[in-house]
Protein backbone atom coordinates (compact mmCIF):
# COMPACT_ATOMS: atom_id res chain seq x y z
CA UNK A 1 0.00 0.00 0.00
CA UNK A 2 1.44 3.37 -1.00
CA UNK A 3 1.66 6.21 1.52
CA UNK A 4 -1.13 8.00 -0.27
CA UNK A 5 -3.35 4.91 -0.11
CA UNK A 6 -2.50 4.52 3.57
CA UNK A 7 -3.56 8.13 4.23
CA UNK A 8 -6.78 7.67 2.28
CA UNK A 9 -7.54 4.46 4.12
CA UNK A 10 -7.04 6.08 7.53
CA UNK A 11 -9.25 9.04 6.58
CA UNK A 12 -11.95 6.68 5.35
CA UNK A 13 -11.88 4.61 8.51
CA UNK A 14 -11.80 7.62 10.82
CA UNK A 15 -14.67 9.32 8.99
CA UNK A 16 -16.76 6.15 9.03
CA UNK A 17 -16.22 5.52 12.73
CA UNK A 18 -17.12 9.12 13.43
CA UNK A 19 -20.32 8.95 11.39
CA UNK A 20 -21.20 5.72 13.21
CA UNK A 21 -20.70 7.39 16.58
CA UNK A 22 -17.55 5.48 17.56
CA UNK A 23 -15.74 8.61 18.59
CA UNK A 24 -12.86 6.98 20.49
CA UNK A 25 -12.02 4.76 17.54
CA UNK A 26 -12.35 7.70 15.16
CA UNK A 27 -10.00 9.84 17.25
CA UNK A 28 -7.49 6.99 17.39
CA UNK A 29 -7.47 6.76 13.58
CA UNK A 30 -7.08 10.55 13.17
CA UNK A 31 -4.18 10.48 15.65
CA UNK A 32 -2.59 7.65 13.67
CA UNK A 33 -3.07 9.72 10.54
CA UNK A 34 -1.53 12.80 12.13
CA UNK A 35 1.48 10.80 13.25
CA UNK A 36 1.92 9.38 9.76
CA UNK A 37 1.69 12.81 8.13
CA UNK A 38 4.00 14.52 10.59
CA UNK A 39 6.67 11.88 10.10
CA UNK A 40 6.35 11.85 6.32
CA UNK A 41 8.95 13.61 4.22
CA UNK A 42 6.46 15.12 1.77
CA UNK A 43 3.21 15.44 3.76
CA UNK A 44 4.91 16.99 6.79
CA UNK A 45 5.45 20.16 4.76
CA UNK A 46 1.75 20.42 3.97
CA UNK A 47 0.58 22.67 6.82
CA UNK A 48 -2.95 22.83 5.41
CA UNK A 49 -3.28 19.05 5.65
CA UNK A 50 -1.87 18.94 9.18
CA UNK A 51 -4.21 21.74 10.28
CA UNK A 52 -7.19 19.92 8.78
CA UNK A 53 -6.44 16.71 10.67
CA UNK A 54 -5.78 18.60 13.91
CA UNK A 55 -9.09 20.39 13.39
CA UNK A 56 -10.87 17.04 13.02
CA UNK A 57 -9.31 15.80 16.26
CA UNK A 58 -10.38 18.95 18.13
CA UNK A 59 -13.89 18.69 16.80
CA UNK A 60 -14.13 15.00 17.82
CA UNK A 61 -12.90 15.88 21.29
CA UNK A 62 -15.66 18.49 21.54
CA UNK A 63 -18.21 15.93 20.37
CA UNK A 64 -16.95 13.47 23.00
CA UNK A 65 -17.24 16.11 25.68
CA UNK A 66 -20.81 17.00 24.55
CA UNK A 67 -21.80 13.33 24.71
CA UNK A 68 -20.34 13.00 28.21
CA UNK A 69 -22.13 16.13 29.38
CA UNK A 70 -25.48 15.17 27.84
CA UNK A 71 -28.18 14.67 30.41
CA UNK A 72 -28.37 10.99 31.28
CA UNK A 73 -32.10 11.00 31.87
CA UNK A 74 -33.75 14.04 30.29
CA UNK A 75 -37.31 15.16 30.98
CA UNK A 76 -39.68 13.59 28.46
CA UNK A 77 -42.94 14.92 27.05
CA UNK A 78 -46.22 14.08 28.79
CA UNK A 79 -47.19 11.81 25.90
CA UNK A 80 -43.97 9.80 26.18
CA UNK A 81 -44.32 9.56 29.95
CA UNK A 82 -47.88 8.26 29.51
CA UNK A 83 -46.62 5.75 26.95
CA UNK A 84 -43.93 4.50 29.33
CA UNK A 85 -46.53 4.00 32.04
CA UNK A 86 -48.75 2.10 29.64
CA UNK A 87 -46.05 -0.07 28.07
CA UNK A 88 -44.39 -1.11 31.31
CA UNK A 89 -47.48 -2.01 33.33
CA UNK A 90 -47.57 -5.75 32.96
CA UNK A 91 -49.74 -7.11 35.76
CA UNK A 92 -53.35 -8.04 35.28
CA UNK A 93 -54.02 -6.78 38.79
CA UNK A 94 -54.88 -3.10 38.32
CA UNK A 95 -53.16 -1.94 41.50
CA UNK A 96 -49.94 -3.77 40.74
CA UNK A 97 -50.03 -2.53 37.15
CA UNK A 98 -50.39 1.08 38.33
CA UNK A 99 -47.41 0.58 40.63
CA UNK A 100 -45.34 -0.97 37.81
CA UNK A 101 -46.10 2.00 35.56
CA UNK A 102 -44.97 4.44 38.23
CA UNK A 103 -41.81 2.42 38.94
CA UNK A 104 -41.02 2.44 35.21
CA UNK A 105 -41.31 6.23 35.17
CA UNK A 106 -38.78 6.42 37.99
CA UNK A 107 -36.45 3.94 36.27
CA UNK A 108 -36.53 6.12 33.17
CA UNK A 109 -35.63 9.13 35.29
CA UNK A 110 -39.05 10.81 35.17
CA UNK A 111 -38.89 11.37 38.92
CA UNK A 112 -41.30 14.31 39.19
CA UNK A 113 -44.17 12.53 37.47
CA UNK A 114 -43.28 9.28 39.27
CA UNK A 115 -43.36 11.11 42.60
CA UNK A 116 -46.84 12.47 41.85
CA UNK A 117 -47.98 8.96 40.95
CA UNK A 118 -46.52 7.36 44.09
CA UNK A 119 -48.10 10.08 46.26
CA UNK A 120 -51.46 9.39 44.61
CA UNK A 121 -51.08 5.63 45.08
CA UNK A 122 -50.25 6.12 48.73
CA UNK A 123 -53.17 8.45 49.32
CA UNK A 124 -55.47 5.85 47.74
CA UNK A 125 -54.00 3.13 49.96
CA UNK A 126 -52.59 1.19 46.98
CA UNK A 127 -49.45 -0.75 48.04
CA UNK A 128 -48.56 2.08 50.46
CA UNK A 129 -45.24 0.65 51.68
CA UNK A 130 -43.95 0.14 48.15
CA UNK A 131 -45.19 3.63 47.23
CA UNK A 132 -43.43 5.10 50.28
CA UNK A 133 -40.11 3.47 49.36
CA UNK A 134 -40.32 4.90 45.89
CA UNK A 135 -41.32 8.32 47.20
CA UNK A 136 -38.08 8.35 49.20
CA UNK A 137 -36.11 7.28 46.12
CA UNK A 138 -37.68 10.03 44.01
CA UNK A 139 -37.05 12.69 46.66
CA UNK A 140 -33.40 11.70 46.82
CA UNK A 141 -33.09 11.93 43.05
CA UNK A 142 -34.83 15.30 42.85
CA UNK A 143 -33.82 17.17 46.00
CA UNK A 144 -31.30 17.40 48.83
CA UNK A 145 -31.45 14.50 51.35
CA UNK A 146 -33.29 16.64 53.92
CA UNK A 147 -36.44 16.46 51.80
CA UNK A 148 -36.53 12.65 51.99
CA UNK A 149 -35.73 12.82 55.68
CA UNK A 150 -38.55 15.29 56.33
CA UNK A 151 -40.92 13.11 54.37
CA UNK A 152 -40.04 10.18 56.61
CA UNK A 153 -40.45 12.31 59.75
CA UNK A 154 -43.90 13.36 58.50
CA UNK A 155 -44.96 9.74 58.16
CA UNK A 156 -43.71 9.06 61.67
CA UNK A 157 -45.50 12.05 63.19
CA UNK A 158 -48.75 11.40 61.32
CA UNK A 159 -48.87 7.71 62.24
CA UNK A 160 -49.27 6.89 58.55
CA UNK A 161 -47.72 3.44 58.94
CA UNK A 162 -47.60 0.76 61.63
CA UNK A 163 -44.32 0.76 63.64
CA UNK A 164 -42.92 -2.26 61.80
CA UNK A 165 -43.37 -0.58 58.44
CA UNK A 166 -41.80 2.62 59.76
CA UNK A 167 -38.82 0.62 61.01
CA UNK A 168 -38.55 -0.95 57.57
CA UNK A 169 -38.74 2.47 55.88
CA UNK A 170 -36.12 3.80 58.27
CA UNK A 171 -33.73 0.99 57.32
CA UNK A 172 -34.53 1.54 53.67
CA UNK A 173 -33.85 5.29 53.88
CA UNK A 174 -30.68 4.72 55.85
CA UNK A 175 -29.40 2.34 53.15
CA UNK A 176 -30.14 4.86 50.42
CA UNK A 177 -28.40 7.64 52.34
CA UNK A 178 -25.41 5.42 53.20
CA UNK A 179 -24.99 4.57 49.50
CA UNK A 180 -24.84 8.30 48.77
CA UNK A 181 -22.40 8.83 51.61
CA UNK A 182 -24.87 11.03 53.50
CA UNK A 183 -24.58 10.85 57.28
CA UNK A 184 -27.70 12.12 59.06
CA UNK A 185 -29.61 11.11 62.15
CA UNK A 186 -32.84 9.31 61.32
CA UNK A 187 -35.24 9.15 64.28
CA UNK A 188 -35.66 5.65 65.74
CA UNK A 189 -39.16 4.23 66.01
CA UNK A 190 -40.33 3.72 69.57
CA UNK A 191 -43.33 1.44 69.73
CA UNK A 192 -46.16 2.45 72.00
CA UNK A 193 -47.99 -0.23 73.98
CA UNK A 194 -51.34 0.52 72.32
CA UNK A 195 -49.98 -0.42 68.96
CA UNK A 196 -48.84 -3.90 69.82
CA UNK A 197 -52.22 -5.40 68.94
CA UNK A 198 -52.27 -3.79 65.52
CA UNK A 199 -48.74 -5.04 64.88
CA UNK A 200 -49.69 -8.61 65.74
CA UNK A 201 -52.67 -8.46 63.41
CA UNK A 202 -50.54 -7.09 60.58
CA UNK A 203 -48.03 -9.85 61.07
CA UNK A 204 -50.71 -12.47 60.88
CA UNK A 205 -51.79 -11.27 57.46
CA UNK A 206 -50.26 -13.32 54.67
CA UNK A 207 -48.42 -11.25 52.10
CA UNK A 208 -48.53 -11.99 48.39
CA UNK A 209 -45.15 -13.57 47.76
CA UNK A 210 -43.77 -13.08 44.26
CA UNK A 211 -40.57 -15.09 44.57
CA UNK A 212 -38.47 -17.00 47.10
CA UNK A 213 -34.79 -17.68 47.58
CA UNK A 214 -33.84 -20.99 49.19
CA UNK A 215 -30.29 -21.68 50.40
CA UNK A 216 -29.54 -25.36 49.92
CA UNK A 217 -27.75 -26.91 52.87
CA UNK A 218 -27.91 -30.45 51.60
CA UNK A 219 -27.38 -32.64 48.56
CA UNK A 220 -25.21 -32.07 45.48
CA UNK A 221 -26.24 -28.39 45.23
CA UNK A 222 -25.17 -27.67 48.81
CA UNK A 223 -23.99 -24.09 49.25
CA UNK A 224 -26.07 -22.69 46.37
CA UNK A 225 -29.12 -20.49 46.75
CA UNK A 226 -31.88 -21.10 44.26
CA UNK A 227 -34.57 -18.58 43.39
CA UNK A 228 -38.08 -19.45 42.27
CA UNK A 229 -40.90 -17.34 40.89
CA UNK A 230 -44.15 -18.10 42.69
CA UNK A 231 -46.73 -19.29 40.21
CA UNK A 232 -49.64 -19.60 42.64
CA UNK A 233 -50.35 -18.84 46.28
CA UNK A 234 -53.10 -19.99 48.57
CA UNK A 235 -52.78 -18.61 52.10
CA UNK A 236 -49.31 -19.44 53.34
CA UNK A 237 -48.74 -22.16 50.76
CA UNK A 238 -46.97 -21.20 47.57
CA UNK A 239 -46.53 -23.21 44.40
CA UNK A 240 -43.46 -23.06 42.23
CA UNK A 241 -42.66 -24.76 38.95
CA UNK A 242 -39.44 -26.70 38.49
CA UNK A 243 -38.54 -27.84 34.94
CA UNK A 244 -38.29 -31.60 34.55
CA UNK A 245 -34.64 -31.41 33.46
CA UNK A 246 -33.58 -29.91 36.81
CA UNK A 247 -33.24 -33.33 38.33
CA UNK A 248 -30.86 -32.33 41.12
CA UNK A 249 -33.29 -29.63 42.24
CA UNK A 250 -36.23 -32.00 42.07
CA UNK A 251 -34.33 -34.52 44.20
CA UNK A 252 -33.46 -31.84 46.72
CA UNK A 253 -37.09 -30.76 47.19
CA UNK A 254 -38.75 -33.92 48.37
CA UNK A 255 -42.03 -33.59 50.32
CA UNK A 256 -41.32 -33.18 54.02
CA UNK A 257 -37.98 -31.42 53.51
CA UNK A 258 -37.65 -28.45 55.83
CA UNK A 259 -36.42 -25.17 54.38
CA UNK A 260 -34.97 -22.87 57.01
CA UNK A 261 -33.70 -19.36 56.13
CA UNK A 262 -35.93 -18.84 53.12
CA UNK A 263 -36.01 -15.34 51.70
CA UNK A 264 -39.52 -14.35 50.68
CA UNK A 265 -39.99 -11.43 48.31
CA UNK A 266 -43.29 -9.62 48.06
CA UNK A 267 -44.05 -6.30 46.41
CA UNK A 268 -44.11 -4.58 49.76
CA UNK A 269 -41.49 -6.39 51.81
CA UNK A 270 -38.70 -8.91 51.92
CA UNK A 271 -38.83 -11.26 54.90
CA UNK A 272 -37.23 -14.42 56.16
CA UNK A 273 -39.31 -17.48 56.63
CA UNK A 274 -39.10 -21.16 57.25
CA UNK A 275 -40.91 -23.57 55.01
CA UNK A 276 -41.62 -27.18 54.42
CA UNK A 277 -42.15 -28.91 51.08
CA UNK A 278 -45.78 -29.93 51.40
CA UNK A 279 -46.41 -31.37 47.95
CA UNK A 280 -44.84 -32.31 44.66
CA UNK A 281 -46.66 -33.29 41.49
CA UNK A 282 -45.97 -33.54 37.80
CA UNK A 283 -47.89 -31.28 35.41
CA UNK A 284 -49.81 -33.41 32.95
CA UNK A 285 -51.08 -30.87 30.41
CA UNK A 286 -50.46 -27.42 28.94
CA UNK A 287 -47.21 -25.71 27.94
CA UNK A 288 -45.45 -26.82 31.15
CA UNK A 289 -46.41 -30.47 30.71
CA UNK A 290 -43.79 -32.75 32.28
CA UNK A 291 -42.48 -30.09 34.66
CA UNK A 292 -43.14 -30.32 38.39
CA UNK A 293 -45.17 -28.23 40.80
CA UNK A 294 -43.75 -27.94 44.28
CA UNK A 295 -45.91 -26.71 47.15
CA UNK A 296 -44.12 -25.02 50.02
CA UNK A 297 -45.88 -24.03 53.19
CA UNK A 298 -44.27 -20.99 54.75
CA UNK A 299 -44.26 -19.58 58.23
CA UNK A 300 -42.75 -16.13 58.88
CA UNK A 301 -39.96 -15.76 61.43
CA UNK B 1 -45.68 -12.01 27.37
CA UNK B 2 -47.96 -12.59 24.46
CA UNK B 3 -51.60 -11.85 25.08
CA UNK B 4 -54.17 -13.98 23.36
CA UNK B 5 -57.73 -12.75 23.42
CA UNK B 6 -59.64 -15.86 22.42
CA UNK B 7 -62.99 -14.05 22.26
CA UNK B 8 -61.92 -11.36 19.80
CA UNK B 9 -59.27 -13.62 18.18
CA UNK B 10 -56.45 -11.14 18.75
CA UNK B 11 -52.89 -12.05 19.62
CA UNK B 12 -50.34 -9.48 20.74
CA UNK B 13 -46.66 -10.28 21.03
CA UNK B 14 -43.41 -8.49 21.72
CA UNK B 15 -40.16 -8.59 19.74
CA UNK B 16 -37.02 -6.91 21.02
CA UNK B 17 -34.03 -5.83 18.93
CA UNK B 18 -30.98 -6.40 21.12
CA UNK B 19 -27.29 -5.81 20.48
CA UNK B 20 -24.29 -3.57 21.13
CA UNK B 21 -24.57 0.20 21.02
CA UNK B 22 -24.57 1.84 17.57
CA UNK B 23 -25.01 -1.54 15.93
CA UNK B 24 -28.11 -0.58 13.93
CA UNK B 25 -31.09 -1.63 16.07
CA UNK B 26 -32.83 1.71 15.66
CA UNK B 27 -31.97 1.76 11.94
CA UNK B 28 -33.79 -1.57 11.59
CA UNK B 29 -36.93 -0.15 13.17
CA UNK B 30 -36.69 3.08 11.19
CA UNK B 31 -36.50 1.14 7.97
CA UNK B 32 -39.43 -1.06 8.96
CA UNK B 33 -41.43 2.05 9.84
CA UNK B 34 -40.63 3.80 6.54
CA UNK B 35 -40.93 0.79 4.27
CA UNK B 36 -43.93 -0.78 5.95
CA UNK B 37 -45.97 2.27 6.89
CA UNK B 38 -49.21 0.50 6.10
CA UNK B 39 -48.47 -1.98 8.90
CA UNK B 40 -47.57 0.65 11.49
CA UNK B 41 -50.30 1.11 14.06
CA UNK B 42 -48.89 4.42 15.29
CA UNK B 43 -45.80 6.58 14.86
CA UNK B 44 -42.47 5.15 15.90
CA UNK B 45 -41.36 6.48 19.27
CA UNK B 46 -37.63 7.07 19.76
CA UNK B 47 -36.00 8.53 22.82
CA UNK B 48 -32.48 9.55 21.90
CA UNK B 49 -29.69 11.40 23.59
CA UNK B 50 -26.81 13.48 22.26
CA UNK B 51 -25.27 11.76 19.25
CA UNK B 52 -28.52 9.97 18.38
CA UNK B 53 -27.85 7.15 20.79
CA UNK B 54 -30.94 5.34 22.00
CA UNK B 55 -31.49 6.49 25.53
CA UNK B 56 -34.38 4.35 26.74
CA UNK B 57 -35.94 2.41 23.91
CA UNK B 58 -37.56 2.68 20.48
CA UNK B 59 -41.10 1.47 20.09
CA UNK B 60 -43.07 0.61 16.98
CA UNK B 61 -46.39 -1.24 17.09
CA UNK B 62 -47.33 -3.00 13.86
CA UNK B 63 -50.37 -4.96 12.77
CA UNK B 64 -49.90 -7.97 10.53
CA UNK B 65 -53.58 -8.46 9.82
CA UNK B 66 -55.25 -11.86 10.01
CA UNK B 67 -53.11 -14.97 10.29
CA UNK B 68 -55.05 -18.21 10.55
CA UNK B 69 -58.13 -16.31 11.65
CA UNK B 70 -56.34 -14.30 14.28
CA UNK B 71 -55.57 -10.60 14.26
CA UNK B 72 -51.82 -10.45 14.96
CA UNK B 73 -50.37 -7.34 16.57
CA UNK B 74 -46.66 -7.02 17.25
CA UNK B 75 -44.81 -4.55 19.43
CA UNK B 76 -41.26 -3.94 18.23
CA UNK B 77 -38.78 -2.54 20.70
CA UNK B 78 -35.09 -1.74 20.72
CA UNK B 79 -32.99 -1.57 23.85
CA UNK B 80 -30.27 1.01 24.51
CA UNK B 81 -27.02 -0.74 23.60
CA UNK B 82 -24.67 1.22 25.81
CA UNK B 83 -23.45 -0.88 28.73
CA UNK B 84 -24.48 1.69 31.35
CA UNK B 85 -28.20 1.30 30.56
CA UNK B 86 -28.45 -2.21 31.95
CA UNK B 87 -31.56 -1.63 34.07
CA UNK B 88 -33.40 -0.16 31.08
CA UNK B 89 -32.53 -3.18 28.97
CA UNK B 90 -33.89 -5.48 31.67
CA UNK B 91 -37.15 -3.55 31.80
CA UNK B 92 -37.61 -3.52 28.02
CA UNK B 93 -36.80 -7.23 27.82
CA UNK B 94 -39.54 -8.17 30.29
CA UNK B 95 -42.06 -10.61 28.83
CA UNK B 96 -40.33 -10.69 25.44
CA UNK B 97 -41.58 -13.28 22.95
CA UNK B 98 -38.86 -13.09 20.31
CA UNK B 99 -35.46 -11.49 19.84
CA UNK B 100 -33.45 -10.10 16.95
CA UNK B 101 -29.81 -9.86 17.94
CA UNK B 102 -28.23 -7.15 15.79
CA UNK B 103 -24.48 -7.75 15.71
CA UNK B 104 -22.13 -5.11 14.33
CA UNK B 105 -19.86 -6.37 11.55
CA UNK B 106 -17.19 -3.74 12.18
CA UNK B 107 -13.95 -5.36 13.34
CA UNK B 108 -13.63 -2.82 16.15
CA UNK B 109 -16.97 -4.05 17.59
CA UNK B 110 -16.04 -7.72 17.96
CA UNK B 111 -15.77 -7.61 21.73
CA UNK B 112 -18.89 -5.43 22.08
CA UNK B 113 -20.93 -8.04 20.19
CA UNK B 114 -19.83 -10.84 22.49
CA UNK B 115 -20.44 -8.80 25.63
CA UNK B 116 -23.89 -7.80 24.46
CA UNK B 117 -24.87 -11.40 23.72
CA UNK B 118 -23.67 -12.40 27.18
CA UNK B 119 -25.67 -9.54 28.66
CA UNK B 120 -28.75 -10.77 26.80
CA UNK B 121 -28.24 -14.29 28.13
CA UNK B 122 -27.91 -13.03 31.70
CA UNK B 123 -30.89 -10.70 31.49
CA UNK B 124 -33.06 -13.45 30.04
CA UNK B 125 -31.94 -15.87 32.74
CA UNK B 126 -32.85 -13.30 35.41
CA UNK B 127 -36.43 -13.44 34.19
CA UNK B 128 -36.50 -17.21 33.89
CA UNK B 129 -35.94 -17.37 30.12
CA UNK B 130 -33.29 -19.34 28.28
CA UNK B 131 -31.41 -17.79 25.37
CA UNK B 132 -31.22 -21.25 23.80
CA UNK B 133 -34.99 -21.73 23.94
CA UNK B 134 -36.43 -18.30 23.16
CA UNK B 135 -37.12 -17.55 19.47
CA UNK B 136 -34.01 -15.68 18.32
CA UNK B 137 -32.70 -14.48 15.00
CA UNK B 138 -29.18 -13.21 14.45
CA UNK B 139 -28.49 -10.29 12.13
CA UNK B 140 -24.95 -9.39 11.01
CA UNK B 141 -25.41 -5.74 10.20
CA UNK B 142 -23.32 -3.18 8.28
CA UNK B 143 -22.09 -5.71 5.70
CA UNK B 144 -22.03 -2.87 3.13
CA UNK B 145 -19.11 -1.20 4.91
CA UNK B 146 -16.84 -3.90 3.53
CA UNK B 147 -17.43 -2.47 0.06
CA UNK B 148 -15.97 0.82 1.30
CA UNK B 149 -12.80 -0.93 2.47
CA UNK B 150 -13.71 -0.48 6.11
CA UNK B 151 -12.47 -3.49 8.12
CA UNK B 152 -15.39 -5.79 8.83
CA UNK B 153 -15.37 -9.31 10.21
CA UNK B 154 -15.91 -12.31 7.94
CA UNK B 155 -19.27 -14.02 8.47
CA UNK B 156 -17.45 -17.22 9.57
CA UNK B 157 -15.73 -15.39 12.39
CA UNK B 158 -18.96 -13.73 13.56
CA UNK B 159 -20.72 -17.08 13.43
CA UNK B 160 -17.97 -18.66 15.50
CA UNK B 161 -18.07 -15.82 18.03
CA UNK B 162 -21.81 -15.51 18.37
CA UNK B 163 -23.74 -18.34 16.86
CA UNK B 164 -21.75 -21.57 17.15
CA UNK B 165 -23.79 -22.74 20.11
CA UNK B 166 -27.03 -20.87 19.50
CA UNK B 167 -27.44 -22.00 15.89
CA UNK B 168 -29.96 -19.25 15.31
CA UNK B 169 -31.04 -18.27 11.80
CA UNK B 170 -28.56 -15.66 10.49
CA UNK B 171 -29.16 -12.77 8.11
CA UNK B 172 -26.59 -10.43 6.63
CA UNK B 173 -27.90 -6.91 6.52
CA UNK B 174 -27.30 -3.24 5.89
CA UNK B 175 -30.05 -1.70 7.95
CA UNK B 176 -29.44 1.84 6.74
CA UNK B 177 -30.11 0.71 3.18
CA UNK B 178 -32.77 -1.75 4.22
CA UNK B 179 -30.95 -4.85 2.94
CA UNK B 180 -31.88 -7.89 5.01
CA UNK B 181 -34.14 -5.97 7.38
CA UNK B 182 -37.44 -7.40 6.20
CA UNK B 183 -36.03 -10.92 5.96
CA UNK B 184 -34.74 -10.74 9.54
CA UNK B 185 -38.05 -9.49 10.88
CA UNK B 186 -40.05 -12.01 8.87
CA UNK B 187 -38.02 -14.95 10.17
CA UNK B 188 -38.24 -13.72 13.74
CA UNK B 189 -42.01 -13.30 13.43
CA UNK B 190 -42.41 -16.78 11.94
CA UNK B 191 -40.46 -18.59 14.66
CA UNK B 192 -42.03 -16.47 17.41
CA UNK B 193 -45.55 -17.16 16.22
CA UNK B 194 -44.74 -20.86 15.83
CA UNK B 195 -43.52 -20.89 19.38
CA UNK B 196 -46.60 -19.06 20.62
CA UNK B 197 -48.78 -21.49 18.73
CA UNK B 198 -47.23 -24.31 20.77
CA UNK B 199 -47.80 -22.38 23.98
CA UNK B 200 -51.16 -20.77 23.41
CA UNK B 201 -52.68 -22.97 20.68
CA UNK B 202 -54.14 -19.81 19.19
CA UNK B 203 -54.96 -21.26 15.80
CA UNK B 204 -57.04 -24.12 17.17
Amino acid sequence: MSDRQRVESLVREADTYRSQGFLVAAKKKYMELLQLIQGHEKYSKNKKLINAVEGKIRSIEKEMSDVTKAEAKPQLSNETQDLIQKLFSFSKNREHATMEGAVALAKFGQYQKALTEFMRLMSEGILPLEAAKNILRCHLSLSPPEVALNQYKNWVSRDDFPPNDLKYLRRFLKNLLDKRGVKVEIPEIVERAGKAKRKKKAEEEVLDISSVGVPLNWGPLKGETVEFEVSFQSGNTISIIVPSDKTQLLDAFRPGVKLPDMQCYSLIAVFNGTGVVSGKSQITSGPKKGDYTLDITISGD
Amino acid sequence: MAIFNAKDRVIECKLVYYGPGRGGKTSNLEYIYKAGKKYAMSDMVSINTKGDRTLFFDFLPIGLGKIRGCDVKVQLYTVPGQQKYSSTRKLVLKYVDGIVFVADSLEIRRKANVLSLKDLQQNLAAQGEDVFKIPLVMQFNKRDLGDKDIPIMPVDLMTRDLNSKLNAPVFEASALKGTGVAETLKKCLVITLQNLQKELKWTE
